[in-house]
């Protein structure tokens, strides 16, 4: 990098994200494979099914399309990682990433990154940032993602 | 001092027993003071809360493109300062950049006002459109996403980032086990991006 002087400046904005819902998840996973690993006790659960509803996406889990991939670290937060494929009502693909946190006093967060087709019904899901919780059932297997968009 | 028996220890520990076999997390305080909730059209859909923790004035100084199949961007990172309720600093000075592939990706380090140093990897998303968006109606994308012509309509533009931080035990480990959203601006005179960081609560 070259030499780079910060310039003094009195910049004091502060930008506003506003939340706005957008759809739900209802997931089914199978129940999750543990494995000791360096970095925490991984935990693998492949997603078996699960619908989408909301009023600008109804989409079904493409079975088996991929799954949650946390890594539970010694403090027993679980570092979540997840990838699954969504088929829409209208037969288009979308792919839908998670990144975030589930907590052990019940904090269920993420970001949701979904790509979708540019040309398609759902172009409007691109270069979107979304803003999850979750609610999980007793047995980890049971699943509720809440969308929401952070305009 | 105070001087703890060893039966007054024990005691205490008998009831603490599970917190001490396993290291207990670092929560943010459980007080949700100055949040703002959003909800859903149902009753039954959990609300998230959005509070404001930090800013933070990014100088980017270099610009390099790479020619590799998807183009890669290099944006260095200059400096900047960290200022808010939550965390107070400087952006260690060419300390990483955005290594953008189609999307903002930027890598870099935080040093905050106690020394400790804080992992950035932050990615992002920019959109722009005809205008601000209004409750219940969907937002309209700008022509040619907003690509300057003479005479172009003005456009608002939606830019969003999502950090994830590797902070050291300590104050700032809150920040390891929280997700983030932030409000990004360009700024022009000097060329700088002003990042409003979010706690989602």
């Amino acid at each position: 990098m070259r030499e780079f002087v910060v310039p003094k400046t009195d910049t004091r904005i502060q930008g506003e994200v506003k939340l706005e819902y957008a759809f739900q998840l209802r997931a089914k996973f199978d129940p999750a494979h543990r494995s000791r690993t360096p970095k925490g006790d991984f935990r693998y659960q492949d997603i078996t099914s699960g619908d989408v509803r909301g009023e600008r996406l109804n989409a079904t889990v493409y079975a088996d399309s991929g799954g949650q991939y946390d890594t539970v670290r010694p403090d027993r937060v679980r570092d979540v990682d997840a990838h699954f494929i969504l088929k829409a009502e209208n037969g288009e693909w979308i792919y839908v990433e998670h990144v975030g946190y589930r907590r052990p006093d019940g904090y269920y967060r993420a970001i949701a990154y979904i790509d979708a087709d540019t040309k398609g019904a759902y172009d409007w899901l691109n270069n979107t940032t979304f803003v999850v919780t979750a609610t999980e059932s007793a047995d980890e297997r049971a699943v509720v993602f809440y969308y929401y968009v952070a305009n | 001092m105070t001087r703890v028996d060893r039966r007054t220890f024990l005691g205490g520990a008998a009831t603490t027993g599970a917190a001490i076999a396993l290291p207990a997390f670092a929560a943010a305080p459980a007080t949700t003071a100055g949040a703002t909730w959003y909800g859903g059209p149902d009753t039954d859909i959990p609300k998230i809360g959005l509070r404001w923790a930090f800013c933070a004035t990014v100088f980017f100084a270099d610009r390099i493109m790479i020619g590799s199949p998807a183009p890669r961007g290099y944006t260095s990172v200059g400096g900047g300062e960290i200022w808010g309720p939550r965390l107070q600093g400087r952006v260690l000075p060419g300390s990483g950049a955005d290594y953008y592939k189609t999307t903002f990706n930027t890598y870099y380090m935080f040093e905050a006002a106690d020394g400790a140093l804080i992992f950035i990897h932050n990615r992002g998303t920019m959109r722009r459109f005809q205008a601000p968006p209004e409750p219940g109606k969907p937002l309209v994308p700008a022509e040619n996403n907003g690509a300057p012509a003479s005479g172009a309509p003005p456009v608002w533009t939606r830019f969003r980032a999502t950090p994830v931080f590797t902070a050291p035990d300590g104050p700032h480990a809150w920040m390891n086990n929280t997700v983030f959203v932030a409000n990004c601006q360009r700024q022009s005179n000097p060329d700088h991006t002003v990042f409003t960081y979010y706690e989602v609560l």
